[in-house]
């Protein structure tokens, strides 16, 4: 990989990420809160390091990115993202250590949403508003932004698409790769404005309808509330998070056709049926078992259980109620959704149920050619052939998913972590979501856990982010050899 | 400007990359995996994957919004029934096909009326012949383009240390040669392009494009030390379809012309075919039959055969002889750099040829003709001027160009101006215009409509 030419584009990456710091800024002058300064000191060092690293290694034109180095752009430009969003918290005095900073920042780049922060409701709203801004940005892609934005990245933009959108094969919705992300964000920002005023006319101020909405489109889970989205105790705000979290967690390109007219493109879509029918089945599920459990009246067990079981299963995160009170049953189904998440080509994580759903039916196939040896199987998707070259890489992609839990989660459990506490935090981190269980449940935060830990989680956050290739590729020696 | 690519074949996978890199939306349309994944990973355009033949696939690949229809796969049957299918979905879209069958290419009239509506039949054979004919005319060059008819000529010229204008800067170009109807449009060096000013220089080892009318032609060629006798003699290597095609067309010039196929049937096939050119059997890399055949005494041998590796070993040899100049024939476009450096000036493809006559459909405005250089870093366009461009009423002076583009000459009724600062393009003149690939899409842009960019 040519680091040089690497480094250069993350600084194009940091400049513009040093840009969008005006927003929160802006928030930070309106409320006159003590944000503004560490904000301006943030954005002043971003803008420069981005600058720096721009004309540092600014070399002859007409390099081509190639798959290498558009990896190396993703995977360096998000950990630069994370420390550099870092800077407000830490220079706010928000954390002591810069280890929470870290954590906070890139849990809100990754769209996880959990968080290290005591008492929410007592930071500045400069800050809050950059915590919940950084979802927002994280949640469609910030390279997938600057392609759409910067021509600058037009050349070798696919391979940095490619890097950062999650699933397996990412769809190309237009010719240009610029035109693509265009459109993907256009269909974001439309649908976000769309919550924004939903949530407003709910009885949100603007400022607590911008920080939910970044969370819910994002499926990120940063709430400016302690109780989050449960301390509004309103039903038809509980809606308006359920329907845009399951918008957020369906893929962008079948909302485009959509918006072109063409309405049964969801149905069409396997994956989109799929994932709406474990919704459904889930939900189901858990209101029934929470019903005279948990809840007196059916109205509030499906209520509560639909808002949680979809919360998770699109890896938001957001909590009307403290499951931890419920049968295991339901607790069992919500730790199985972490695993499961929401569909390739949404801003959602987990394992993605496109790639699930590939492995039921090979499961099957194998069963099947057991049955009859002489079979010539193939898996089949809405009607076309799954070629084994990607099943391969599905595999692959699993029992890395797999791997990785079980390692960090021993990891975890030898700094003195519990085993259930372990075990969800690293559920609950690699797979984007937020809250775990245990002690890190819906109640609690990840602040208690040991410095090492938190280190370790920022890890899962990235890797889960990324879908692991991308980063996990950096320790690959052979990576580096030029 | 939306178009579509149907086989990701060289052609097509080559024409694909050209045109994503000039801001156009392109979708390639291939059934083999491997192929359209090429195209995945190094082209920014969008993938189909399934075969172009089919009426769903088109449709998927929005055939509907297409401007431009390009059928270029290998099988002149799946480029028929694209087109077909195209032009049942898609009135509109221009169709360009590449058809190679001769039978087929006999009835080009009829596929250009209903059901078909082709618009251009390429055959990538004849525009090589095409190719090797305008080379064959302009002797000591390395690449040649016609515009106005043949009228004027783009002729590309490789610069000797021996030539009397190597070192010269070129406003000094017209003191020294006392001509004054000379314009060197680009400077081909280590492979970049320059287009040059006054103060550039040319040197030793350049490839030198210049624009001269073709009556003045043999005085230009002079300057630049070539030698103007047309050919007399040729031998061809390789009695394929495209050996044969040649073999034809000098026939038809009265050119001697001797032809060596190593397949005893196929040599029989030959003689039917051809009236006056001598037909050898044999192998074109056997040193012995090549002497007995005088190669040190022919102008010009071209290998034509279908491997591009006995091409090039062959022509190495036929220089070794003696032979004054080689043509050969080379499918692989990696292989153009290498194949210069090793001393084999002329390189003919019929691919790179069929290209060059895709380009000049898929340009916008009226373009008549376009020519790609070697190395395809800039291209020269010949088109009309429009009265609703901006570039037209104005001195060319006040015209603010994209940088990298020139205008060489104007063409109006039967007079060729080269033009100067002080030149005005008056609707109607035909243009010939000189751009970096770069350049290219706000070219476009000036011929097409007024100038809001510039």
């Amino acid at each position: 990989m040519r680091l040089r030419y690497t480094l250069h584009v993350v600084g194009i990456l940091a400049f513009f990420l040093g840009l969008t710091m005006v927003f929160p800024l802006l928030f930070g002058l309106y409320y006159q809160d003590e944000s503004v300064m560490p904000l301006l000191k943030s954005m002043a060092v971003t803008l420069g390091s981005g600058l720096a690293l721009y004309l540092a290694f600014r070399s002859a034109r007409g390099e081509v990115m190639s798959h290498r180095e558009g990896m190396g752009v993703v995977a360096i430009g998000w950990t630069a993202a994370g420390f550099f969003g870092a800077l407000p918290y830490y220079w706010g005095g928000v954390f002591s250590t810069f280890a929470d900073a870290f954590f906070e920042s890139m849990s809100g780049f990754t769209t996880t949403g959990a968080s290290v922060l005591m008492n929410i409701e007592m930071v500045p709203r400069g800050f809050l508003f950059w915590r919940s801004l950084t979802h927002w940005l994280g949640g469609m892609g910030i390279i997938v932004l600057s392609l759409a934005i910067l021509p600058l990245l037009g050349v070798g933009g696919m391979q940095l698409y490619k890097a950062e959108v999650p699933g397996p094969v990412p769809d190309k919705l237009k010719p240009r790769i610029r035109d693509t992300a265009m459109v993907l964000w256009k269909v974001y920002v439309l649908f976000s404005a769309a919550e924004t005023a939903l949530l407003m006319l709910g009885g949100m101020d603007l400022f607590q309808a911008l920080c939910h909405t970044f969370g819910t489109m994002a499926t990120g889970g940063f709430s400016t509330q302690n109780a989050s989205i449960g301390s509004y105790h309103s039903p038809y705000i509980d809606t308006v998070v359920i329907l845009f979290m399951l918008i957020a967690g369906i893929n962008f390109s079948l909302h485009y056709q959509c918006l072109r007219g063409d309405l049964r493109a969801f149905w069409r879509n396997p994956e989109f049926r799929f994932f709406m029918g474990a919704v459904v089945i889930f939900v189901l599920a858990v209101s029934f078992n929470v019903y005279h459990t948990a809840y007196e009246s059916c109205f509030d067990a499906i209520r509560f259980g639909a808002f949680q079981v979809v919360s998770i299963i699109t890896t938001t995160g957001y909590t009307t109620a403290d499951y931890e009170m419920w049968p295991s049953l339901s607790q069992n189904i919500l730790l199985f959704c972490m695993f499961l998440g929401a569909s390739a080509g949404s801003t959602g994580g987990g394992m993605k149920c496109l790639r699930i759903m590939l492995l039921l039916k090979h499961s099957y196939k194998q069963l099947f050619s057991l049955i009859h040896p002489h079979a010539v199987t193939q898996v089949k998707l809405g009607g076309r052939p799954v070629s084994n070259e990607i099943l391969h890489s599905i595999w692959g992609y699993f029992m890395l998913y797999l791997g990785l839990f079980i390692l960090c989660s021993f990891l975890l459990a030898a700094m003195g972590v519990n085993v259930v506490t372990s075990f969800a935090a690293v559920a609950a981190t690699v797979g984007n979501i937020g809250p775990g269980l245990g002690l890190v449940g819906p109640t609690d935060n990840y602040a208690h856990i040991p410095v090492l830990g938190k280190w370790l989680l920022i890890l899962c956050m990235l890797l889960g982010r990324l879908e692991i290739y991308t980063i996990l590729i950096l320790f690959v020696p052979e990576f580096w050899r030029k | 400007m939306k178009i579509i690519i149907v086989g990701a074949g060289e052609v097509g996978f080559h024409i694909a990359g050209r045109l994503s890199l000039e801001d156009k939306d392109v979708v390639v349309i291939e059934n083999n995996a491997g192929a359209l994944r090429r195209v995945c990973e190094n082209l920014d355009v969008q993938a189909v994957e399934g075969c172009g033949s089919s009426p769903v696939i088109l449709e998927q690949a929005g055939i509907k919004e297409a401007d431009v229809l390009l059928a270029v796969t290998d099988s002149d049957e799946t480029n028929l029934v694209a087109s077909l299918f195209a032009s049942i979905l898609s009135p509109t879209t221009i169709k360009l096909a590449r058809i190679r069958s001769e039978e087929y290419l006999m009835y080009q009239q009829a596929l250009s009326q209903a059901p078909y509506h082709i618009d251009v039949v390429i055959n990538p054979e004849d525009e090589a012949v095409k190719t090797i004919e305008r080379l064959l005319q302009v002797p000591g060059s390395v690449d040649v383009g016609e515009f106005a008819d043949g009228r004027i000529k783009l002729i590309g010229v490789r610069l000797e240390a021996d030539c009397p204008v190597a070192g010269t800067k070129l406003v000094d170009l017209e003191e020294k040669t006392g001509n004054k109807k000379i314009l060197v449009a680009a400077i081909l060096r280590d492979e970049k392009v320059i287009i040059p000013s006054g103060g550039d220089q040319l040197l030793e080892g350049d490839l030198i494009y210049f624009v001269s009318e073709e009556k003045e032609l043999k005085e230009a060629l002079k300057i630049f030390g070539k030698r103007a006798e047309p050919f007399k003699s040729i031998l061809i290597i390789g009695g394929g379809n495209l050996g044969l095609k040649l073999a034809k067309a000098l026939e038809r010039l009265s050119i001697h012309t001797k032809l060596i196929e190593k397949d005893p049937d196929r040599c029989r096939k030959l003689a039917e075919d051809l009236d006056k050119v001598v037909v050898l059997q044999g192998d074109g890399s056997d040193q012995g039959l090549l002497q007995e055949e005088n190669i040190q005494d022919m102008d010009v041998v071209a290998t034509l055969t279908g491997d591009e590796e006995t091409n090039i070993l062959t022509s190495l040899l036929a220089r070794r002889i003696g032979a004054h100049k080689t043509v050969t024939r080379i499918n692989k476009f990696s292989y153009f750099p290498l194949v210069s450096a090793i001393g084999l000036e002329h390189i003919i493809s019929p691919r790179l040829a069929a290209i060059n006559t895709i380009l000049q459909h898929v340009r916008r405005g009226k373009v008549l003709s376009a020519m790609a250089l070697k190395g395809e870093e800039a291209e020269a366009l010949e088109a009309v001027a429009l009265e609703t461009s901006d570039i037209v009423g104005k001195p060319l002076r006040e015209i603010s160009f994209p940088k990298g583009a020139l205008v060489v000459s104007i063409i109006r009724e039967d007079e060729v101006i080269i033009p100067t600062g002080d030149s005005v393009i008056l609707p109607q003149d035909r243009i010939i215009i000189f751009s970096t690939r770069q350049g290219i899409p706000r070219v476009e842009k000036a011929l097409m409509v007024k100038l809001e960019y510039f």
